[in-house]
């Protein structure tokens, strides 16, 4: 603990601000009064009134979409409320840039880590914040100091290594200290164990503890309610952008939360009907590939096979290998029956396989172009008439696609970038069903996407598989697989470790296999 | 109502919309140019000096044709320039080898393909960046040329050739009508085939076109050697115009090039970007310079407010973008 203090010491006073105006501990150090977001004439945040005591830890949960993000970045000042009043140990504040937070000792650590991948642990605890003397960078004083405040924080991580050469995980570690050691009186985290190990979010744990012990308020943003209840003394939920409660961790229970969080049940939301499994569509037989092995499964027409397993699993490798994105190593794939050598995108799309990739920023769209393109994107060589376009085809098959999925736009024309998460989904579902496909491959289809659209897609996913198409549903998020899939399979380290049928297991069995304790 | 309509409740503008408004505003600067110096000089508007500002502006039109097309998927083509003044020694050399001239017309656009087909290569098989293997080669092709030469230029004789960028069809300037012969294919290519939505598609996400079927690196293969080929043609418009291959001649036509496209529009980040763009860039650039000569300005004054007439345009163009947002 001291060596975290002498860290601090070490620094200029400047940041040092927050710390002499304390707030006694139980105390509210941040006040917010009808808060309120708006982009256009859409409420990302309904005007809400929240209040953080000192050296609490606050937990905030909701669905996706639900408002978080918009509040996390009101408090860190990288957007501007549109009204409502925020105040910091009993006076008004602004918060109106990322540096005032800093300064009155607002900070965050996110979900993806925004660091500099190239330079090493120490320089980028110290970044835009160096230790210098007479301008020269001591580089050799922050890096023992740096390394003085991970051995304290017992991570047991050279603060000399690039910090690219570490695992998510670690580099998330890296950025808690960083934060740790920034004179912080508030500190927020954004879903920081989706990436991590189990060991890795329990070394997180400890520090966070350790950073209340010391006084400083946490919010711990999750939607793992086992966090959310080992960690939190408070939690608040939100829904659709109002805060519709805040409870005492001792006075309420899951169930409560989840209520709150969807006001729904669960079987409104994972809508679920069986068809007679049909067909064997394609079948892996001893299927390896670049993070993945020995992979065996079929898929029926008709069903939908899940598969669970931790983020890098191997899931979405399996999958692209499937896809021929990636050139399986050994193994054999039948495609109804008959074996298959699936060398490319192409050849995987004219057999009948479509694929929503994992992540649809980077895989799934072409995101400042328009959402017309987008749609029509694998169909281009079907709307070709001789040398050009057939103009009215593809207009007709994109608009098509937008109202039969309901996606919220004005025009087929606008970019895809302007759509919100939901809607974009919907963009790479209705580029797959334009195209057409016996077996749709979807890699986790309702990241970032609100609750109404979730029930949207397992709905279309029923309208698939009544058609006689078969669905492979990949997903980190259990009830989803949980609740859907008419075979499951948990993957842990490239490999197949475990099937179920529907619901033959219980959450805790599927969970301890992914995880292989 | 939750966070599903935030941003789409922004508004995007129609993005069509916004590419014809930004061509009939910069049509509109073209006129606006030509009404000026049309008032401030006697000349201007003479059909001497008409016909030889299309002829100034035809070939670095071609050139940012075909750089729009590499640009588009955001990658670059650094050798045009060097590869006008490489084919132009090329044809020059057939021609005085007495090859006939269709063949040495066909063996020179041939060249430009290979030399396309070779920085596609560099890139999609070496993973070099399209500034560096296109940067090698904008050096290389101008030693290739010099040696070929032995330093100096080669004559062409050949009278068809070379009175051809002399010779006037239905009143306007041949190398005018070559634009046309050029830009109506490009345009069907770019804005009304599929290959043209390919060449959008690699530039803005190039793994979600893959993932998408798209054949990426046939696209990338395509634009470079679109680009070349424009090029090669180019290198043959300037060897029948000044009647010599020269492989020094086109030294910084491919900043000019890549000024007009970007003047039209065109995004250095990729998938932004036409053909009716880069093509009003050039004249606009064309007109500065003509205007400037008849003025009387100082040629190093004209260099200066060419580059701040980029900075000014390109300034409006993204505010532009940004409002519409």
């Amino acid at each position: 603990m001291t060596d975290l203090q002498d860290a601090r010491d070490v620094r200029t006073e400047g940041l040092q601000v927050a710390t002499r105006h304390p707030v006694p501990k139980g105390e509210p150090i941040l006040e917010l009064r009808a808060l309120q977001k708006k982009y256009g004439t859409v409420e990302a945040l309904k005007p809400a009134s929240l209040t953080f005591l000192s050296g609490e830890i606050h937990a905030i949960v909701g669905e996706n979409g639900a408002g978080k993000s918009t509040l996390i970045k009101l408090l860190t000042g990288v957007i501007k409320r549109t009204s409502g009043e925020i105040f910091w140990c009993g006076k008004p504040v602004q918060l109106g840039t990322p540096h005032e937070a800093i300064e009155r000792g607002i900070n965050a650590v996110h979900q993806e880590v925004v660091l500099c991948a190239h330079l090493s642990v120490a320089a980028n605890m110290f970044l835009g914040d160096e230790i210098n003397r007479n301008g020269v960078m001591r580089k050799r004083a922050m890096t023992d100091a740096a390394q003085r405040v991970l051995d304290d924080l017992g991570f047991n991580l050279p603060a000399g290594a690039v910090l690219g050469s570490l695992t998510i995980g670690q580099q998330q570690l890296v950025a808690t200290a960083r934060a740790a050691m920034r004179g912080t009186q508030f500190l927020i985290f954004d879903e920081p164990t989706a990436y991590l190990t189990r060991q890795e979010s329990a070394q997180l744990f400890r520090l966070i503890r350790r950073l209340q012990a010391e006084g400083v308020t946490i919010v711990y943003i999750s939607h793992r309610m086992e966090e959310v209840f080992e960690l939190a003394d408070r939690v608040s939920v939100l829904r659709d952008g109002t805060h519709v409660g805040t409870r005492k961790i001792g006075e309420t229970n899951e169930a409560e939360l989840i209520a709150l969080m969807i006001n729904r049940t669960i079987e409104q939301i994972y809508h679920k009907e069986h068809f007679p499994a049909g067909a064997v569509i394609v079948e892996t037989r001893n299927l390896s590939g670049p993070g993945f092995k020995d992979v065996s499964l079929t898929v029926r027409a008709g069903e939908i096979v899940g598969l669970y397993g931790l983020i890098g699993a191997g899931r979405s490798e399996f999958a692209l290998g499937l896809y021929g994105r990636h050139r399986p190593t050994a193994g054999e794939i039948y495609w109804q029956g008959r074996k298959v050598d699936i060398a490319s995108e192409r050849v995987a799309m004219d057999l009948g396989i479509a694929l929503a990739p994992e992540s649809r920023r980077d895989q799934g769209l072409c995101l400042n172009l328009p959402i017309g393109l987008n749609i029509n994107l694998p169909v281009f060589n079907r709307l070709t008439r001789g040398l050009t376009i057939n103009g009215q085809q593809e207009r007709e098959n994109a608009d098509r696609q937008i109202r039969d999925l309901k996606i919220k736009t004005p025009s087929r024309r606008v970019l895809a970038s302007a759509m919100s998460g939901g809607n974009q989904q919907k963009i790479v579902i209705g580029k797959w069903l334009s195209h057409g496909a016996k077996l749709f491959i979807f890699d986790e289809p309702t990241v970032g996407v609100d609750v109404g659209t979730k029930a949207e897609i397992y709905r279309l996913f029923a309208r698939l598989l009544e058609k006689g198409a078969g669905i492979i549903l990949i997903s980190s998020y259990l009830p989803e697989v949980y609740e859907l899939s008419d075979r499951l399979h948990v993957f842990r380290r490239g490999q197949l470790v475990a099937s179920h049928d529907y619901r033959a297991a219980s959450h805790e069995e599927v969970l301890t296999q992914a995880i292989g304790v | 109502m939750s966070a599903e309509t935030v941003e789409s409740g922004a508004g995007a503008a129609p993005r069509k919309g916004v590419s014809i408004l930004f061509g009939l505003t910069l049509l509109g600067l073209l006129l606006f140019l030509w009404l000026l110096l049309g008032f401030a000089t006697n000349s201007f508007w003479t059909p001497n000096n008409i016909s030889n500002l299309l002829r100034q502006g035809a070939m670095t039109a071609i050139l940012a044709v075909g750089q729009t097309f590499v640009i588009i998927t955001a990658g670059i083509d650094l050798s045009v320039g060097a590869v006008v003044g490489f084919t132009s020694v090329i044809v020059a050399w057939l021609l005085a080898a007495g090859v006939p001239l269709w063949a040495a017309i066909l063996l020179t656009l041939a060249f430009g393909v290979l030399i396309g087909a070779f920085h596609a290569f560099g890139i999609v098989r070496m993973g070099l960046p399209p500034f560096i293997i296109t940067l090698a080669t904008l050096t290389s092709l101008r030693g290739i040329g010099l040696l070929i030469t032995n330093g100096s230029t080669i004559s062409i004789t050949n009278e068809a050739f070379t009175n051809f960028s002399r010779a006037d069809f239905l009143g306007v300037p041949s190398l005018f009508w070559m634009v046309i012969v050029v830009a109506v294919p490009a345009y069907i290519f770019l804005h009304l085939s599929r290959f043209g939505r390919y060449l959008f598609a690699v530039g803005s996400n190039s793994e979600a076109a893959r993932l998408s079927g798209v054949n990426v690196h046939r696209t990338i293969y395509l634009a470079y050697i679109l680009s070349s080929t424009c090029a090669a043609f180019v290198g043959l418009l300037l060897a029948s115009r000044i009647g010599i291959g020269n492989a020094t001649q086109a030294e910084g036509w491919e900043l000019q090039a890549i000024a007009s496209s970007v003047i039209g529009g065109t995004s250095l980040f990729g998938a932004v970007g036409s053909v009716h763009g880069p093509l009003l860039g050039a004249f606009i650039l064309a007109t500065i310079n003509n205007g400037a000569n008849l003025l009387n300005v100082n040629s190093f004054w004209q260099r200066i407010i060419t580059g701040a007439l980029i900075i000014v345009i390109v300034y409006f163009d993204q505010l532009r973008r940004r409002s519409a947002r």
